[in-house]
This record gives C-alpha cells, structure tokens and sequence, in this order.
C-alpha cells in the first residue's frame, strides 16, 4: 500500500488521517496534523529533538521515549502518543516544564521540548534517578546552549515529583 | 554592592514558557497561507567543478513543480555573506581587500554544497524530488585542500579579484611588516628581540575547523508582496545590516524590504551575516505575492554554511630565566575555504588577543589566509580567541615546567590589567578581575591539594590539573561600528514600549535588556515591553556579535530610561510649578518636590494626560502637558571593556587507549555585574561544552577529493550529557565592576569557549608531561604523542 | 543523495504473522527490504543505501518480541524484541552478560525502544555490538522461509561488508543462544569518541572456565575487518590453558596481528591494532 488510513491517539485526542506509506511520524506531526511543538533536527535519530512518549504496557510508568523521525507514521495505528503540547493540564504546567523555567534550563529552546520529553520517562522509570543515571538517560537528546548542567539540574529538582499520572 | 531590584535577580527567562510548552514558533514552524517551498540545489558530488549544463526537463515533470531557476533567472548581483563592510568605513573596508565572491547561483563550484540552482514547488516532498531529477552536468576541476596547494603557480584560481589564491593577510597599510604586534621598547622587532630570551619554545599548534552546530536548521520564509515589499523570516543574528544587504542585493529601498527575526534556534556565530536568505528572497521574487519556505537539511549545515576558521598556527616565544615575557613572534596559516567571507577577521583576532593577554615585550603576528576546497568559515564564539589559547596557554605551561616556574603564579604575574592595552593598540583596560578570577577557580578545583596528590600517581590511568585564562571583548569597538538606536514610548498607563532591535539567541539578551530599563527606570519588569524582530520598527542595531547586547545595547537602554524618566521629571516640573533639580522619585511612580512633599504628582497621570489633554470646559485650561512622551537613544560606543577569565581542569588520561575524561572544571569569569545571572551562568556552562569539544572531539573532515566525511551527529562528535563532568562550576566574579558598562558588566557571550581549550589542554600534559599540539586531542593523537616521547613522563 | 526528511517512496507490505511475512518474501525477493525497530533501514532509505520497492514490516506480527529461557533451548529472542527488553531481562544479565553489557552501552534510550539486536545481526555492520557480543555467545539466527525453517550459526552468517547468508525469500525470526553452564563467563568493551557513538573497536569474549583454566574461548572483535570476525589464532592460544597476566599478553598480541583495521573517519588502523590488545586484556580479566 502506498497510503494508509490510520488512528492515532495524541494528546488524548483521535485523531484518524491517511497517511503517505514513506512518511515519518515526525513529518505527519509537523504537517499533516500541524503538531509544531515537535521539531525537526536531524531526522535520523540522533538529537531527539522531535522525541514524544509512546504509551507501552511493559514500560515503566507505562510509556516510553522513540524518535518520530525514526518510525513510520504508517506503523503507529492505535499508538497512543504524548507530545510536548500534551503536558500541560488546563494550564498548569508538568513539574518538568516547571523546573526547566525555574532552573533556567532553557536558552534557545529548540531542543526544549525533546529534552523534557526524555526527563520526563527518566523520572517516570525512576523518580530518585541520581546525576548518573540522569546523565546517562538523557543521551540522544542534544543541547548546544547549556552544556547540559541546568538541564540536568531541572530534571533533579523535578525528581520529587511522583509517577502517578 | 548596590542591591538592585531586578538586576542581578534570578527571574525566569521572558521566552522561556513559550518554549516549555512547544508554543514557541521557530521560522519553520510559521503557516502561512499560499506558502510554497523552495530547495536550494547544491553540488554533492564536487568540491570543486565547473557548471557546464543545468537541465531542468525532467524536474518540471515533478507534479507541484511551479518554478525552476538557474542562476540567470535571481539577481546578477555578487555578494558577500557577512556584514562587515557596514562596520568599517569603506576606504578601510578596501585596505582590508573585502570582496564579493558569492553569488546566489554559482556556476564556478568552490566547495561542496555550493549553491547551483533553485526549485519552487507546491510542497516540500515535490521540491525535493524535483531537486533530485535536476541533471547538472560539471566539468571537475583540481581540488585544493591545503595552503601548499593553493599557494602553488599553477593551481586553480579561485576568484579574478584575488589572484595566486591569497585570500587576505594583515594589509601592509595598517600593519608594519604585514604584522600586528609591537616591537620592544628599544625598537627591536619581535624576532630580533628574541635573542633576548634565556628559552625559546617553537611549536606549530593544528587548529581545527569547529562548526556551531546549532540545533535549529537554517530556515527562511520570504514573500515579495503586492506592494513590491520584500519580507524574509529568518533567524539572522544581525537583522538590521541584513536588512541593509538583502536591499543591496536585490535594489531595493529599504523601505521596501522587511526582516523580521523570527526566534533564534541557537546560533554561536553561525548566523552573523546571511546564509540562506539570498536565496530564500531569489526565490519569492521569483514568484510575487506568495510566501516561499526554504528549510535546510541537517546535512546541508557542515556544507553550507560557515564554520570556524582553521589552519596551522607557529609561534615561537621567548623567555627569561625568571619567567619574564621577552617576544612572541607567530605566524597563522589559514584555511578561508571556498570564498572570502570574513577574510581575515578571525585572524585579526588570533592575533589581537594574543596581543591583549600578557605583557610580552615584543610581539608579532601574521597570517595568511587561503583559498581552498573547504566550506568558508565565518563567524564563531571566540572569533580567532580559541586557537590564540590553545596555542599561547600550552607555550606557557611548557615555559614554566622548564623553568621550573608555577604555571598559576606565572599567569598572575604577566597577565594584563587596568592601565594596560586591550586586544587592540592604544584601548586600556578600564577593570580588570582576572587575579580574582584566578583564586576563585583554582581554590574551587583544589589546585594545591590535587597537584600535589597527582604529582606521582602511576598505573593506567593519570590524573592532570592544567590552568587556563583568557581575555575577550564586550562589544567591537574601536574595530567595527558599535551603535544602537532605541526609541522609548510612554504609554497612556504609564508602561513602556522599548523599541530597538536587540538579538536573543538564546543567550537571554532579551530578557536583560529589559531587567536593565526596568532597574533604570524604578518600576516593575511587567511595565516594561521590548518590541523589537521587526525592521519595520526598529531602529539600527548591529545585532549580535562580539559579545556586545549586555554591553553596548544596554547602555542605549540605560540612556533611554534616563532620558524618559528625565522628560517625566521636567513635565512634574512644570505642572508643579518648581524646578527639575527641585523633584526626587517616591514609590510607585510618586514624583515630589523635595522642600514640599505636598507638592506631588504620580508619573501615571502625566502619561494620561499627555494623549488625553483637553481643554478644560470649566477653566479654559488644558489640561496636563500634551504630547506623547518619546525618547530616542543613540548609543555610539566609545570604549571596550574586555572581560577576564581563568579555568581549571582537572583531567584523566588512560594511557593505554589515550581516552581522556575531564573530570571537573570550573571557569571564574570576570563578568562585572551579572544583570541576568543564569543567563551568564548559562553562558559558562554551554560555553564550556563547545570549548572541550574544540580541544577534545570536533573537527570537520574531508577525504582527498574534498568531499565531506562527517557532515551529521553520527561522526561529527559533540560531549553530550554523559561526557560533561559532573563537577562543574560556573563563578561569577563582580569584584571589579567596570566603569563603562551598564551597572559594571561585561560580556560572557563568548568568553566560556576559551577557557576549556588551555586549561584541558594543560591538563592533559600535566598528566602525561606530553604536550600534544594538535586539536581535536583525541585518544588517537594522544597515544601516539606518547609513543613518540617514548612513554609517559612525569 | 542524502535526504534526512523525505524517504523515497515505497510500497508498504503489513503482515499480521510471520507465515504472512514469509510469502511476500518469496513474492517480491531482492525487490523487498524487511523493518522490524527500523532503525538501520531508515537511515538507509535516507541516504540511498536501500531502495526496497516493498517495505515488509513485522511490527503488527503478535507475539514476535518475546524472550524465553530455558535449560534445553536455551536462550530464544524473538525478532521484535527490542534492546530496552533485553536490558530489562534478569536473565540475560545474569546468563549472558556481554550481551547485557553491549546493549546497556548501545546507543540512547529512544533508539534501545525501538532497535531489535536481530536488526543489528540483519544490518550486519562490522561494528555492530549486539552482533560482536552474540559472535562470542555462539549465537544462531533463525530463518523461515518458503522451503522452511533453518538455523545458521552466526560465524558462518556474516558473508561479507553489510551481507549476510539470509536468502532473499526468508525473514529471520529469531536468534538463538545455546544455555548456560557453569563456568561459562563473558564480557563486551568498546572503545568511542564520545559516550553515545558508534563503536570505533569493540571486542566480546566468553571463557569456559574450570578453575583457572580455560577449557575453551571464544573472542569477538569488530571495526577491524569487513565483518565482526573471531580472533581464532588468538583463542587458540586460551584453549586448555591456565590464565596468566603473561597469556593474556600473549592473546593481546595475537589479536593485534589477526584483525584487519582501516583508517576511517573514527579512527586509524594503527590505533585500533595497538589498542586491540588493551581491550583483550581488559575483557578477559572482566570475565574472571
């Protein structure tokens, strides 16, 4: 098949788009669905810009962190998908979001929204991660701005923040 | 210390919510209705070739093709990409042999990813396949790789306007001998003076072609309108001289071309001039009244924009016995890459701060730059300053250890200061924090304590402390053309329109810009707005570079909340019936006279009444002083004042796979006054990241035919979160607030690179007491450096 | 050219078992290329170095990510399972620890969700290390295809740079490590240029040890030939002998003269050749 009618589940909404068989999750996102909040880097899996949160049953805090430029959007029939725009709840930010505002963890913001992405299933897999586990755990997403030692900072502080959802 | 309200305050970033929540929209996140694609096509297959045939046949056939366009069909006009001939006046911009070597489509291939022709489609996905079904057809030329090749008579010429390939030196008009420097105080040049010297260490320093990597991918949207305007999105650092160059380029009045900077995805120089922009704006006068997006590809970033200069930097300096400064004569052999861009700037600055560090009796350096089959470099944080480090802080470490000096003590005794010339002959040091700088960061790492552990460890792994310090600039001046106009505008309620065109690339210049008018004017930051990403409405401002927001555009808005509130005060006057001196400032925008309180009037009313003057019905009278209050700011800077910093690293070598880990670092840098401390700390710490990865990881590669090898995340290797050392520490020292700069500061902008360079460098031959001369450090050299000094020695 | 946001176009192939894969493999061959995580095959697409018509992908195939262990068995991964599952396996910590240890270092999180170590075997890379680890376990890839299901053991697998022994008409299904006894040790290094990198050397040993002697070794190195390669000459020197610091010099050297490494852009033939040594002594004594 070269198109393919599929659902997905972003964000708590459904939304049921055919989508072009070679195109990526990133690319439907950004175009088709106009899910800006996403960005685009590399395309290829190495800077996590455009990381989201898949819903899976065996990871912990049931979802985990992929790269939309890495699959196709084609195969994610019935995913139920968390982006960055999906964090916030009637206006409240995540902890996450929070700490990276409070410990001045954003400069251009461009992989911002990848980074919290990731600290975010860090803290979901291991609420009392330590800088170890942290530093390890956000590789894949990469800042040019900060040197990553705010970014690790916010994630600590967010830490305290439970898994229950 | 004065303890401000809001400078120096640790407040959340203006931006940052926008960007938490996604909300933030970079250039190619913007829709926009009617919105076309354009793809640049480039040459992957040549770094350097001749276009002999464009056949576009088959690429029209591509369904949502609307246009394709050869290098006839944009403007005929060269151009250079960089700015720089706006900030020098143009005989000096001659002298310096500035030239236009680009044009938006290029016939004569120079590098790889050259811009050939262009395609506008319906969709990106149909821009990109008809990219692909362009037939170009080259004619290969020899490629040039190295200054030996593009020096020979018989290599191909680059440019008619530069023949034998030199692409510029230091002009003979404004440097004696070709050189900058200084000879010694009996005249002597810094060669002859040399003889002088107990120690002369000789060594040539490989300095490597670093890219920004930046993580947002060059994007423009452009619309040529149906009132002839040219609009471009972009996220150029520099938007009001691009505004300039885009009106040159394609001859138009300024007002008829608008450059809106849209949020900037990081920048680091890369974005100091134009990129795609020309080409962006080809396009959409291509196609009147719809808006045309170019994106680039990740890929196209090593290729097609500028990275940093690179090339092989000699230096020999002397030495007496007791550690005393004699000469230092060098010589930069530059790599331009494929077109002039920023000539010799870079350069210059080697050697301008090899000049403003240390009070070397004699000093001279030259350079030659190259044309070559390399992508151009430009414009990146440091700006000349990191090869100057890496080269001059590792000669030092390797005087000291033969003349059994202390590397620290050495620093502290030499290094320049108040009273002292900066970077550039004749400007002084007005503060200089640099011994503070020094105590802070080596108490910080332990220095004494560790040195000592270190001094004999054995075993496979070794542990190094190595010192580096550094000096930069806040601002160009007197070099370039430093000014900012700023206009301010009361508003009826008595908040502020702040309209000037100040850049934030992430750095928070917005944010402190606004922290610093509030702190002038005494009121909250909410009543303050900052308008400005918009020529249409801004004023001229140079934008950012040479670490000059906090320090040049924040004097214009300091002046400009000055002269507001200065106008506030003659109009209470006025209405009060006293003099201006007669009035102070209460809370709340309370204004009262000081021998009669009673006499008062609050700031807010005289805004009212300033638009809503009428006459009153009842007396006749008008009511309030009527007109809008507006100031302007012209800010012409005449000073500079550079700050300091010194880092320590502590490091460790696995000398059998010559992996190196830096364990801790910190950097003490001399800021003056913090106006927006995380953005500063922010700074240090990004900044660090790129100078370990200039002395440790990155480089850009070419095989033999010019062709890139590492033009993606797979092989052009950055420190991520992992490699950071977990014990890091950014110190702010304000213990010697600058007299010129607005509250005492100086820039960061750019500093952070350098530290890492010397001091990780000096580490590692701390370590190993094997000096490797030769960036990226990686383990490959370092094994090799050891071989080759027949072990480890220490 | 290299395109890091559009992929060519290509016909989507979903089957929903594994018998269902196996027939669009014997229909369309050499024309078809087979997802699983994707990792790899994307980037190929992207830069050109794949240009499948068909895209078989088995990601809606049930059942297909599962790790099971047992004594007869041994240690059986299935095509879907992904690097996250393996390093979340009690088991395969325990029982095969340089397999443990080459996906703990792989990559980054959203690539270990998604990448399957059979993806790795498929991709055949010389410095894939899933396959270096799985090399120096013993393993064996599973294949169904038309005329059936056969195992191949991962030595005779690798065929050449990025080839592999699988026939156009199969899909691998599986990959088979043969059960832990005791004694049986191993270990995975790797050298990088930074954390999250591509291995510039790596090396996976695994010892039959009795006491201090070695009954039997096996060494994997890669990034030093067309493909991961055995270092026999090398494990020959182990065989039946007792483990000195002097042997384990000896294998080192032994290493350094059987591999074939290239200059390339990670690193240089004479680095790796020297360094190769390091990582052998290093390995070994990890399994002690």
């Amino acid at each position: 098949m070269k198109k393919r009618s599929i659902t997905l589940y972003i964000n708590g909404e459904e939304y049921t788009i055919t989508v072009q068989a070679h195109h990526t999750l990133v690319h439907v996102l950004r175009n088709q669905l106009n899910m800006t909040d996403v960005k685009h880097c590399c395309g290829r899996g190495e800077c996590g810009a455009c990381t989201v949160l898949v819903d899976d049953a065996d990871a912990p805090g049931g979802r985990k962190p992929i790269d939309a430029c890495m699959v196709l959007a084609a195969m994610m029939d019935g995913k139920k998908i968390t982006t960055v725009a999906g964090l916030e709840e009637d206006g409240k930010l995540h902890p996450v979001q929070q700490a990276f505002i409070d410990e001045g963890a954003v400069q251009c913001g461009f992989c911002t929204g990848g980074m919290i992405m990731k600290s975010i299933s860090i803290l979901e897999k291991n609420p009392k991660a330590k800088e170890d586990e942290i530093r390890s755990e956000l590789e894949g997403n990469i800042c040019r701005c900060t040197g990553y030692v705010k970014i690790v900072d916010a994630v600590k502080k967010a830490g305290s923040w439970s898994t229950k959802r | 210390m004065a303890e401000y309200s809001v400078v120096g305050h640790r407040i959340p970033k203006l931006d940052a919510r926008e960007k938490v929540t996604g909300r933030g929209m970079y250039t190619g996140d913007l829709r926009m209705e009617g919105l076309l694609y354009g793809k640049i096509v480039r040459c992957w297959e040549y770094a350097h070739a001749k276009v002999k045939k464009i056949d576009f046949s088959e690429a029209r056939k591509v369904p949502g093709v609307v246009k394709c366009l050869g290098p006839k069909d944009v403007t005929q006009r060269s151009y250079n990409t960089t700015i720089m001939k706006l900030l020098v006046p143009e005989a000096f911009s001659d002298v310096f042999g500035e030239i236009a070597d680009l044009y938006v489509f290029n016939g004569h291939v120079k590098h790889q990813g050259d811009a050939v022709c262009g395609i506008i489609a319906k969709s990106e996905e149909a821009a990109e396949r008809a990219a692909e079904k362009v037939k170009i057809t080259y004619e290969p030329l020899p490629v040039v790789m190295t200054a030996a090749e593009s020096k020979r008579k018989d290599a191909p010429q680059f440019t008619a306007l530069k023949p034998g390939n030199l692409a510029a030196n230091f002009p003979e008009a404004f440097f004696p001998g070709g050189a900058y420097g200084h000879n010694a105080p009996d005249g002597k040049t810094a060669a002859q003076h040399m003889k002088e010297a107990d120690l002369v260490i000789e060594e040539t320093f490989y300095c490597p072609r670093q890219k920004q990597v930046q993580m947002e991918n060059h994007t423009y949207i452009a619309r040529y309108d149906d009132r002839g305007r040219l609009t471009c999105w972009t996220s150029t650092q520099m938007p009001k001289p691009v505004q300039n160059l885009i009106a040159e380029l394609f001859e138009l009045p300024l007002t008829r071309v608008r450059v809106v900077q849209a949020p900037v995805g990081g920048a680091f120089g890369c974005r100091l001039g134009m990129i795609g922009e020309p080409h962006a704006c080809a396009l959409a006068m291509a196609v009147p009244g719809r808006p045309v997006k170019v994106e680039f590809l990740r890929e196209e970033d090593w290729v097609a924009s500028e990275s940093r200069a690179s090339g092989h930097l000699k230096v020999k300096a002397g030495f007496k016995k007791d550690g005393t400064p004699v000469a230092i004569d060098a010589h930069y052999e530059v790599l331009k890459g494929g077109y002039y861009t920023h000539g010799s700037g870079p350069p210059f600055c080697t050697a301008a701060f090899m000049y403003g560090m240390y009070k070397w009796q004699a000093m001279a350096m030259r350079a030659d730059i190259w044309f070559n089959n390399m992508v151009p470099y430009g414009a990146y944080q440091g700006y000349g300053n990191p090869e100057n480090t890496f080269a001059v802080e590792q000669i030092v470490d390797r005087a000291c250890n033969e003349l059994g000096l202390d590397p620290v003590e050495w620093r502290r005794k030499w290094h320049k200061g108040i009273g002292d010339d900066t970077w550039l002959m004749g400007v002084k040091y007005a503060s200089c924090g640099l011994d503070d700088c020094i105590d802070k960061a080596t108490r910080a790492i332990q220095w004494n304590k560790k040195k000592k552990e270190y001094a004999k460890m054995k075993g496979r792994k070794r542990r190094g402390l190595g010192i580096g310090v550094m000096q930069h600039t806040s601002g160009a001046w007197p070099m370039l053309l430093e000014y900012t106009n700023l206009v301010m505008r009361l508003n009826e309620d008595c908040t502020v329109e702040m309209m000037v065109s100040v850049s934030d690339l992430g750095t928070g210049g917005h944010t402190a810009v606004c922290q610093m008018a509030a702190e002038t004017l005494g009121w909250p930051m909410d009543d303050v707005h900052l308008k400005c990403c918009d020529s249409d409405c801004n004023g001229f401002d140079i934008g950012a570079h040479a670490s000059r927001t906090i320090y040049c555009v924040g004097r214009t808005v300091t002046q400009g909340a000055e002269k507001l509130k200065q106008e506030l005060i003659a109009r209470a006057a006025r209405n009060l019936q006293v003099k201006p001196g007669d009035l102070a400032w209460g809370e709340d925008k309370e204004i009262y006279c000081t021998w009669d309180p009673v006499k008062r009037i609050n700031a807010r009313q005289i805004a009212k009444e300033s638009i809503y003057s009428f006459d009153d019905p009842a007396t006749g009278k008008t009511i309030g002083i009527p007109g809008q209050i507006v100031v302007t700011s012209d800010d012409f800077v005449k000073h500079c004042s550079p700050p300091f910093s010194a880092s320590c690293a502590e490091v460790e070598v696995d000398i059998e796979t010559g992996d190196v880990k830096v364990l801790s670092f910190y950097n003490a840098h001399d800021i003056g006054k913090a106006i927006h401390p995380p953005s500063v700390e922010g700074q240090l710490e990004g900044g660090s990241q790129k100078g370990f990865g200039y002395v440790l990881t990155e480089d850009i590669y070419y095989d033999k035919n010019g062709l890139c090898l590492n033009n993606d995340f797979t092989d052009y290797k950055m420190l991520g979160a992992s490699d950071m050392p977990q014990e890091m520490g950014a110190i702010l020292v304000e213990s010697a607030p600058d007299p010129v700069g607005p509250f005492g500061a100086k820039s960061c902008g750019e500093s952070a690179l350098m530290g890492p360079i010397g001091s990780v460098a000096n580490a590692i031959y701390d370590a190993i007491g094997v000096q490797i001369t030769e960036a990226p450090i990686t383990p490959e050299r370092v094994l090799a450096a050891i071989k080759q000094n027949g072990g480890v020695k220490k | 050219m290299s395109n890091s946001r559009i992929l060519p176009e290509f016909d989507l192939l979903v089957p929903q078992s594994v018998s269902e894969a196996v027939d669009m493999a014997a229909r369309y061959g050499d024309k078809a290329a087979v997802l699983a995580g994707g990792t790899d095959l994307m980037i190929m697409l992207q830069k050109g170095t794949a240009t499948p018509d068909y895209i078989i992908a088995l990601g809606e195939i049930d059942d297909l990510d599962y790790i099971k262990y047992s004594k007869s068995d041994g240690l059986r991964i299935g095509a879907l399972t992904t690097i996250t599952q393996l390093i979340d396996n009690s088991t395969v910590k325990k029982n095969y620890p340089a397999l443990w240890q080459a996906c703990k270092s792989h990559s980054a999180p959203q690539i270990r969700n998604v990448a399957t170590p059979l993806g790795n075997i498929m991709r055949a890379s010389p410095s894939g290390d899933c396959s270096c680890a799985l090399l120096a376990l013993g393993a064996r890839v599973v294949l169904e295809g038309a005329k059936g299901r056969r195992e191949v053991l991962l030595d005779d697998f690798f065929i050449g740079y990025a080839k592999t022994a699988r026939k156009a008409d199969e899909i691998a299904v599986e990959i088979l490590l043969p059960a832990v006894q005791n004694g049986l040790t191993s270990s995975f290094v790797r050298l990088t240029r930074t954390n999250f990198d591509l291995s510039k050397i790596n090396m996976a040993v695994q010892l039959d040890m009795s006491g201090k002697t070695c009954n039997e070794a096996r060494i994997a190195v890669g990034a030093v030939a067309p493909t991961t390669i055995r270092a026999k000459k090398a494990e020959a020197l182990l065989k039946g002998a007792k483990i000195t610091d002097e042997l384990i010099k000896k294998v080192g050297s032994a290493i350094a003269k059987e591999i074939k490494p290239i200059d390339d852009v990670r690193s240089t033939a004479e680095y790796r050749r020297e360094v190769s040594a390091v990582l052998a002594e290093r390995a070994i004594k990890a399994c002690l």
